[in-house]
């Protein structure tokens, strides 16, 4: 039996069109302080799971690849960007009805490239363990 | 969807997959291609494909090679790593010819270049763990 999660009071939707908002809504949570983790959620439907009843593998990393596009757009300035790589480690499964949460720091951000490292977690649990490498398109 | 010529569409069964479907794919040397169409769910608003689109269809397209290379043992992935190499848009066909690099008693390795056109867009190298192999 699962439960539907509540959003926090301070979930931005972030999933304004195309790919992102047909598999969507993804939100953002408050700003970090300075040095801290961006923060992002979505809460899992019946449309992201597998048919072992966990979320898909590909919503997760849907949901990294949203996160870190967001993340270097907000703490490069970014305009325009592109992924040029990302490793995904599958640590749990997530359940349907959970409130999904992806953490993301930037580890060194250059002028043409961003690096970061991400998690996902549910329930206090980790889902996935993330690296991944942005390119700002000048 | 009308099926890309030579192709058959893949019979789906996971919710995701389904939804972001259809998916197609072809027997060559008694292995099979996996490729799906780029449509207008698929893109972002500049138009171009979206990673998490183009990895959903590599988790599931090496996912099946493992399958194939396992009599359907059951398995789930541990790591995907992918690097993107050039975008693709709305009508592009996208494919793939998986390919298994080892497989251990527990683990499976698979790589694919995704290709559109004959150029490759993207790299993708994932692990899977076999769950009934201890």
């Amino acid at each position: 039996m699962s439960t539907v999660s509540v959003l926090p009071p301070d979930a931005e939707e972030i999933s304004r069109g195309g790919f992102n908002r047909f598999v969507g809504p993804f939100y953002k949570l408050a700003d970090p302080e300075p040095g801290g983790a961006w923060r992002y959620v979505f809460v899992a439907a019946a449309r992201h799971m597998n048919a072992a009843g966990s979320v898909h593998g590909g919503m997760l990393m849907t949901f990294m690849d949203v996160a870190m596009s967001r993340t270097t757009r907000l703490a490069a300035g970014a305009k325009s960007l592109s992924t040029v790589s990302l490793s995904c480690d599958f640590v749990g499964p997530g359940r349907l009805g959970d409130l999904i949460e992806a953490r993301v720091r930037v580890v060194r951000a250059t002028r043409s490239f961003v690096f970061m490292s991400g998690e996902v977690v549910a329930r206090g649990r980790p889902l996935m363990n993330a690296a991944g490498l942005w390119k700002i398109v000048p | 969807m009308n099926a890309p010529a030579g192709y058959t569409e893949t019979k789906l069964i996971d919710p995701f997959e389904v939804f972001v479907g259809p998916v197609f794919e072809r027997r060559e040397d008694g292995v099979r291609r996996f490729a799906f169409v780029v449509d207008e769910r698929h893109v972002n608003m500049r138009g171009v494909l979206h990673g998490g689109m183009l990895m959903t269809f590599a988790d599931l397209a090496l996912g099946a090679a493992v399958w194939d290379a396992t009599d359907n043992a059951p398995c789930v992935t541990l790591n995907m790593q992918t690097q993107f190499l050039k975008s693709a848009r709305a009508g592009d066909l996208v494919e793939v010819a998986p390919q298994l690099t080892r497989r251990t008693r527990s683990l499976v390795f698979m790589r694919g270049d995704f290709t559109v056109a004959g150029g490759t867009i993207m790299t993708a190298a994932s692990i899977w763990k076999l769950l009934n192999a201890g």
